[in-house]
């Protein structure tokens, strides 16, 4: 089927009406000239109509043929032609899987250098004509003449960040879409089934695979530290393990540079380790598998926080409340003291509960707008509702409530909403809940999440401090308001306090306001990168309709295959060249003999 | 040079631009036979011309009896006014003569061959050559019998001026009144675009040259209708029979004048088959160029 390259110029095919056109505007009635030798005319016409007949319709025909050539030439048209050393002008995008399993060792070497190695050859296919994009595990589609994508791809690296094939290939299309050469996707993976989403590529797709099947992995799943902060006397941490090995493998865990603990773990299975105490401060947890073949999952970190339990004053007269201290304080997450005042506004932090008599309402009002708090308490709400679940409190049911306003610009310190509005707020060191902890106003003191939320709430919303996030390179991590930086090490990312961040690699990153940390991420690989099985063919071809999957050495040979297009512009300048010329030697005849 | 000092060779419109047929035609002759080498007039006297051997019959009187004294022989003078032409001038006057292709320009055919004619007329009048007029469009219009008195010549130039273009053209009964007028053997010339049925033309034509007269044949040809040109396309009509044609101009150029080198030649070779002059004459051709080409072979002819 012939194609073309810039089809809209097919629109000039209009023009191949002119002649006829031009022919037909001739043809109107023509002035009448008196010339008495009329007879000769007729005797002329007699003899040579039939002649120039045929030399006007060929002269049309050959006009006409010949604006049709240039258009057509004009619109690039191919032929898929098998066999055919060159190919006509394309669009190519070069998807490159250097995602974290790309970075596994086959046979001696990595699988990135057989994928690199595979783009290299595709992209030393490509003309100066076409145009062609590289897209990696970063996701940004990276236009380039084929030298520069080549040295690009001789230098890169295996990428923290995990590649959704199905994305990627969605992407790839997007990018060929408003092209009007003939465009294909070609994708150099190692085929990680976890990654094969579906896609419906509008253009031919070649899937180039490794050959060889990966080698057995294991690798870490999860680092969870539990709730926090730690006291100094340490914490526990759970490490969950995952991949194909199915053996039993060492694993050490350790806080900072302190002394490491070991344990023998099971591929599927978690162990628990107790990690001794640390000054108060954040922490850095490492967890960490023997060297397997692919090292980037042999690892996984994540941060702490160490500090004493908060001092609390609570109040005897309120039941629940009361309860709940004396749980948190057998239990040693917190301590009697004057650093929370729980229930009232105090001197220092403090969890301030709406007045039981709402004549005191004014007075609480007054009181914390003089300490500065950027909150106070409105009307009361008798209507039911529930909480919005979210990290802080899950989803309970409110029955009354105080409307809580910020009394600055914007909603800023909101933790947790009921029923989309503003429930549990932050300013400074004070934490405002817009419902007494009773069940006359909520049913939380009655749920099953209220001892959790005691100990959040003391000892972390209470101190200023939120709750730790996770999450892989690449993807983006919601940031708590107040947050105005982000830190690693040396490095600094300004952010805006209620957006998200993407971290840009493995790692741990502080969540900063001003000179305050108030929290932290820890940044992993994607656990799904440690299962390397890949996806059969047939799951691929199912997913990707109209797919060619191919072993990666013979990628290159179908990447301009959609493919080895025959590039027929010459060929219609040529006719156009060889009808111009009929149409000159004929016209030249014609004015001859006259 | 004085005003009519050789209008013989001057293009015919400025020749007719200078006054009437009468005066120009005049000037016309004047310069054409100050032209030549030898005047037409020695010799054209009535003085005697040559001698012949009597025949019963001859008149006592042309018996030279100097000759009959010296040699005991009886021979006749002959004069000049027995050996005298007389000419008939046939006139086409059909409405295809009264065209031309570029009326600022160029005279219509029918103009051109008024003050030909007049031209012809006076200078075989002043030859004492009796001259005669039979014009005819699609039938005889007018005749005027051959006279050889140089007041004739008025009348035929006022004839001429009075003719108008008529309708369509029959050459063969105005050809055949010829033999009516030319009762000796004499000359005939036949002014015409030839636009006419050809094969009746030429038998009447012959017909004149089989009853001994000289023939000759003035082709009129406006330039517009030896090269075809016009709009891009037009409807070429004829004014007499009102035939059309539609066509391109441009396009017929080179076949028309093939067609029409072809017409003219057809008509020269039947005329020289049949001992008929033919000259093909263009209308912005100097008269007295056409009047030397009609001219010299007709005086052999007379002198002959």
């Amino acid at each position: 089927m012939i194609g073309f390259l810039h089809p809209w110029a097919l629109a000039g095919l209009a023009a191949a009406a002119i002649p006829v056109l031009l022919h037909l505007l001739a043809r109107r009635e023509p002035p009448t000239v008196v010339f008495p030798a009329v007879r000769y005319l007729i005797t002329t016409t007699r003899e040579h109509q039939r002649r120039l007949k045929l030399q006007n319709l060929l002269l049309l025909l050959l006009r006409t043929l010949l604006i049709v050539a240039l258009v057509l030439a004009a619109a690039g048209p191919t032929l898929p032609l098998r066999g055919v050393a060159g190919h006509a002008p394309g669009a190519l995008v070069v998807i490159l899987d250097n995602s974290p399993s790309s970075g596994a060792v086959v046979a001696g070497s990595p699988r990135l250098a057989q994928l690199r190695s595979a783009a290299r050859e595709v992209l030393a296919r490509a003309t100066p004509e076409d145009a062609v994009w590289l897209i990696t595990a970063e996701g940004v589609p990276q236009r380039g003449d084929s030298r520069a994508l080549a040295d690009q791809v001789g230098a890169l690296a295996v990428s923290p960040r995990r590649l959704d094939l199905g994305a990627a290939i969605t992407a790839a299309d997007g990018v060929l879409a408003p092209e009007s050469r003939r465009g294909g996707i070609v994708l150099l993976t190692d085929l990680q089934a976890s990654a094969v989403t579906r896609a419906e590529p509008r253009v031919p797709l070649v899937v180039g695979r490794p050959s060889d099947p990966p080698p057995p992995n294991a690798g870490i799943a999860r680092l969870a530290t539990g709730a926090q902060p730690w006291s100094s006397d340490g914490g526990r941490i759970m490490v969950s393990l995952a991949g194909d090995s199915g053996a039993a493998v060492p694993l050490v865990a350790r806080l900072d540079r302190r002394p490491q603990r070991q344990a023998l773990a099971h591929v599927g299975g978690a162990a628990t380790l107790a990690l001794p105490g640390a000054p108060s401060g954040w922490w850095t947890v490492t967890a960490e598998l023997d060297p397997d073949e692919l090292r980037s999952d042999d690892q996984r970190i994540s941060a702490v926080r160490i500090a004493a339990v908060a001092g609390v004053s609570c109040s005897a007269a309120e039941r629940y409340v009361a309860a709940a201290c004396g749980v948190l304080e057998s239990n040693r997450r917190i301590t009697r003291g004057e650093e929370i005042t729980l229930g009232r506004l105090g001197p220092r932090g403090s969890v301030v509960e709406p007045p039981a008599d709402p004549a005191a309402l004014g007075a609480l009002n007054r009181a914390l707008a003089a300490r500065g708090v950027t909150w106070r308490y409105g009307a009361l709400t008798l209507a039911a509702t529930s909480t919005d679940s979210g990290p802080a409190v899950g989803r309970v049911r409110v029955l009354r409530r105080y409307r809580l306003e910020s009394t600055a610009s914007g909603r800023t310190g909101v933790i947790a909403t009921a029923g989309g509005e503003p429930w549990l707020v932050r300013s400074g060191g004070v934490v405002l809940l817009g419902s007494r902890l009773d069940p006359a106003w909520t049913e939380l003191p009655v749920s099953a999440g209220f001892m959790p939320f005691m100990d959040l709430l003391l000892n972390r919303l209470a101190r200023g401090e939120v709750s730790l996030a996770e999450g892989s390179p690449g993807d983006p991590i919601p940031v708590p308001d107040l947050v105005t930086t982000v830190r690693q090490a040396e490095r600094e990312w300004r952010v805006e306090g209620g957006g998200s961040f993407r971290p840009p690699d493995v790692g741990t990153y502080y969540l900063l306001s001003g000179r305050d940390t108030l929290g932290a991420i820890s940044a992993n690989l994607d656990p799904r990168e440690t299962l390397l099985r890949p996806a059969s063919d047939g799951q691929v071809r199912r997913l990707w309709q109209g797919a060619q999957v191919v072993p990666l050495p013979d990628a290159a040979g179908l990447a301009f295959a959609s493919g080895s297009l025959g590039d027929l512009r010459g060929s219609f300048l040529w006719l156009a060249v060889a009808l111009g010329l009929g149409e000159m030697a004929l016209a030249t005849g014609r004015r001859r003999e006259r | 040079m004085t005003r009519f000092a050789r209008l013989d060779l001057l293009d015919p419109l400025e020749v007719a631009r200078l006054g009437g047929i009468e005066v120009t035609t005049e000037g016309v002759v004047e310069g054409f036979l100050s032209g030549l080498h030898r005047s037409p007039r020695r010799g054209f006297s009535v003085e005697f011309a040559e001698h012949r051997m009597y025949q019963p019959g001859d008149e006592l009187r042309y018996v030279d009896w100097k000759i009959l004294g010296r040699n005991d022989r009886l021979y006749v003078k002959q004069y000049e006014e027995e050996t005298n032409l007389r000419a008939m001038a046939v006139l086409d006057v059909s409405r295809s003569m009264a065209w031309t292709g570029a009326p600022e320009t160029v005279l219509p055919k029918l103009d051109y061959a008024r003050r030909l004619v007049a031209a012809l007329s006076l200078v075989l009048l002043r030859q004492r050559d009796a001259t005669g007029l039979i014009a005819f469009d699609d039938e005889v219009r007018r005749i005027v019998p051959p006279r050889a008195r140089l007041s004739h010549w008025r009348q035929l130039v006022q004839t001429l001026a009075e003719l108008q273009a008529g309708q369509g053209t029959a050459a063969e009964p105005a050809l055949r009144r010829v033999v009516d007028q030319l009762r000796r053997r004499g000359l005939v010339v036949f002014v015409s675009d030839l636009l006419l049925d050809r094969a009746l033309a030429l038998t009447a034509l012959r017909f004149l040259r089989h009853r001994g007269h000289q023939v000759l044949v003035l082709h009129l040809l406006d330039p517009a209708e030896v090269d075809l040109a016009g709009p891009a396309e037009a409807r070429f009509e004829d004014p007499e029979t009102r035939e059309a044609v539609v066509l391109r101009p441009r396009d017929w150029a080179g076949a028309y004048r093939e067609t029409l080198r072809q017409v003219i030649g057809d008509w020269r070779l039947a005329c020289r088959r049949h001992g008929i002059r033919y000259h093909q004459v263009i209308t912005t051709t100097p008269f007295g160029t056409v009047l030397r080409e009609a001219l010299a072979p007709a005086a052999a002819t007379r002198a002959g």
